[in-house]
């Protein structure tokens, strides 16, 4: 009978065991034949930086990191400016019902948004590349941009605002001096994650970047469709550490100084 | 004249603040949609739009294409629940049971949203191919002595749809069993429920608004996905989201490709309003706060 007990208290911990194994045995798989000296992943021929080596001698993966990078720096200014900028304008009755605006782009399934930009792209016959990828992730960026930075704005005590703006503050300089300040975890929060998200995204880019421009997720693409070198190992590991950093800096400037449950 | 025009410019501004984040919203998100619809009613000869016609939509009234949004709409069904039934317990756990663990376990089950998710997929060959990580495994176990197949087949898409989907399911989930008042299932022991008894008519039905949340975030995007059952079904089966890269990007056939993304955006919703009519269903009217 206490056998049993200790049998059912044990299998929900078990259970729970046995899906973060199923969630992490491919990453730490990953991870491990990074440094495989072998070209094989079915054989183990010691440990090896070589495919680090070919991974940082390559210049397909330096000219993809750069546009990746171009189109993930210049999303993130987009919608943060445009973002905060609405945010802090709008009056106030106007904010919730406008937020709501932005959660459309959520609900959709990405590809819907992709064939949308695709199609009106297409229509007006607007040649495709790095400017289009930053439109469609910008998008993707205000549609968390707004919600965080207006929840967060609602957090705040409106007497801060009133008792900067009696003082002779502009509304410009109210915002500057007051309001940023105090949005700024969730701004950089926002950032972060908006980030990452362009950083990873490959639908759109696949849809709207066109023949000339490659980003690190559409190279990642076309290695694996055409047989994958160990090269992609390297690389996996090398993405999997970014990630592992920017979520380790995003829970520390939102969970630590609120700004809400956006994973 | 010049100070009042300078004035009524000044009062202005909010709204030339206001009107980037809008424009671009509209501009980019909504008349695209209406586009895509616009574009769907035409023909299209070298990227010329023209002349209004049904007949892009007469083309999917046969069963080949039925079949194609039967099977997305069954891959995300199939996901969403073996999600449910996989990630109740991981949120139950994290949420009621997992003290000193709890953060790392949170952390990474968070990861994964954050990882690029070609990464992720790609990370199953090396477990699944023929000579890879399980059937070695297995093998070496004893339990096999042919490797089995588990790649190019809906196994392996199941196994990876659930892999990459799972963490959508688990956070929502987490998210309103962590708020669960300890006083509800105190209550419902002290007037003699077993474990069971609470569970059942006590944490599930106040979860339900996690479960609904989860299941949509993962139905949703899995009702589009192509990059996971292609690579991991050998693009043998077409699903919605193949079918419309096909027609967008190598048969370049927007109006059709426009046409089959207006009938398959209207199955999700009609799916998903039904599914979601069936949840609130299962939801106790008077939510306790």
């Amino acid at each position: 009978m206490k056998a049993l007990h200790v049998c059912k208290k044990a299998l929900l911990p078990f259970f729970v065991g046995v899906m973060y194994l199923f969630l992490y045995l491919p990453i730490i798989l990953l991870v491990v034949l990074s440094f495989n000296a072998s070209p094989y992943f079915y054989a183990w021929d010691g440990l090896s930086l070589q495919w680090y080596r070919e991974l940082f001698t390559s210049t397909e993966v330096w000219q993809a990191l750069q546009n990746s990078l171009i189109v993930a720096f210049s999303a993130v200014a987009l919608s943060l400016l445009c973002g905060v900028l609405l945010v802090f304008y709008l009056k106030r009755r106007y904010l919730r019902k406008t937020t709501l605006l932005f959660y459309g782009t959520l609900a959709a399934p990405e590809i819907v948004l992709a064939v949308g930009l695709l199609s009106a792209f297409v229509y007006f016959a607007v040649p495709l590349g790095l400017l289009t990828l930053i439109v469609g992730h910008t998008l993707i960026g205000l549609a968390y941009v707004v919600p965080m930075v207006t929840s967060r704005l609602q957090e705040m005590d409106d007497a801060l605002l009133q008792a900067a703006m009696d003082l002779g503050a502009t509304r410009g300089y109210a915002l500057y001096s007051v309001v940023l300040p105090y949005l700024m975890p969730t701004i950089i929060g926002a950032g972060l994650l908006v980030f990452i998200i362009s950083f990873d995204d490959f639908v759109i880019a696949f849809f709207c970047a066109g023949a000339s421009a490659q980003t690190l997720p559409l190279y990642i693409f076309s290695v694996i469709r055409s047989g994958a070198t160990p090269m992609i190992n390297a690389l996996s590991t090398v993405l999997l550490a970014i990630s592992s950093l920017l979520v380790l800096l995003f829970s520390y400037f939102t969970i630590k100084k609120g700004g809400g449950d956006y994973a | 004249m010049k100070q009042s025009l300078r004035a009524s410019l000044k009062s202005e501004i909010p709204f030339f603040m206001v009107v980037p984040a809008l424009v671009w919203q509209v501009l980019f998100f909504y008349l695209p949609l209406f586009f895509v619809i616009y574009i769907s009613f035409t023909q299209q000869e070298n990227n010329l739009f023209s002349a209004h016609t049904w007949e892009n939509y007469a083309t999917f009234f046969a069963w080949p294409f039925a079949r194609v949004l039967l099977r997305s709409f069954s891959l995300a069904v199939g996901t969403s629940i073996i999600c449910l039934l996989a990630g109740y317990p991981i949120a139950y756990y994290l949420a009621r049971r997992a003290e000193r663990w709890k953060n790392v376990l949170l952390f990474l089950l968070v990861l994964p949203f954050w990882t690029n998710m070609l990464v992720q997929v790609y990370a199953w060959f090396a477990l699944l191919e023929r000579v890879g990580f399980v059937n070695r495994m297995l093998s070496y176990v004893g339990w096999i002595s042919t490797p089995l197949t588990l790649l190019n087949n809906s196994f392996a898409i199941y196994v990876v749809m659930v892999y990459y989907y799972l963490p959508f399911m688990v956070i929502p989930i987490y998210a309103v069993l962590e708020k669960l008042q300890d006083e509800y299932l105190q209550a419902s022991r002290d007037l003699g429920a077993t474990p069971i008894q609470t569970f059942w008519r006590v944490t599930l039905p106040l979860s339900m608004s996690g479960i609904t949340t989860g299941f949509f975030l993962v139905f949703i995007p899995a009702f589009g996905e192509f990059v996971i059952p292609g690579f991991m079904g050998g693009h043998k089966y077409m699903y919605v989201g193949s079918l419309i890269s096909y027609y967008y990007l190598v048969a370049r056939n927007e109006s059709m490709g426009a046409a089959f993304t207006v009938v398959s955006g209207v199955l999700l919703l009609v799916g998903a309003y039904m599914l979601y009519r069936l949840f609130v269903h299962f939801t106790p009217a008077e939510r306790a706060s």
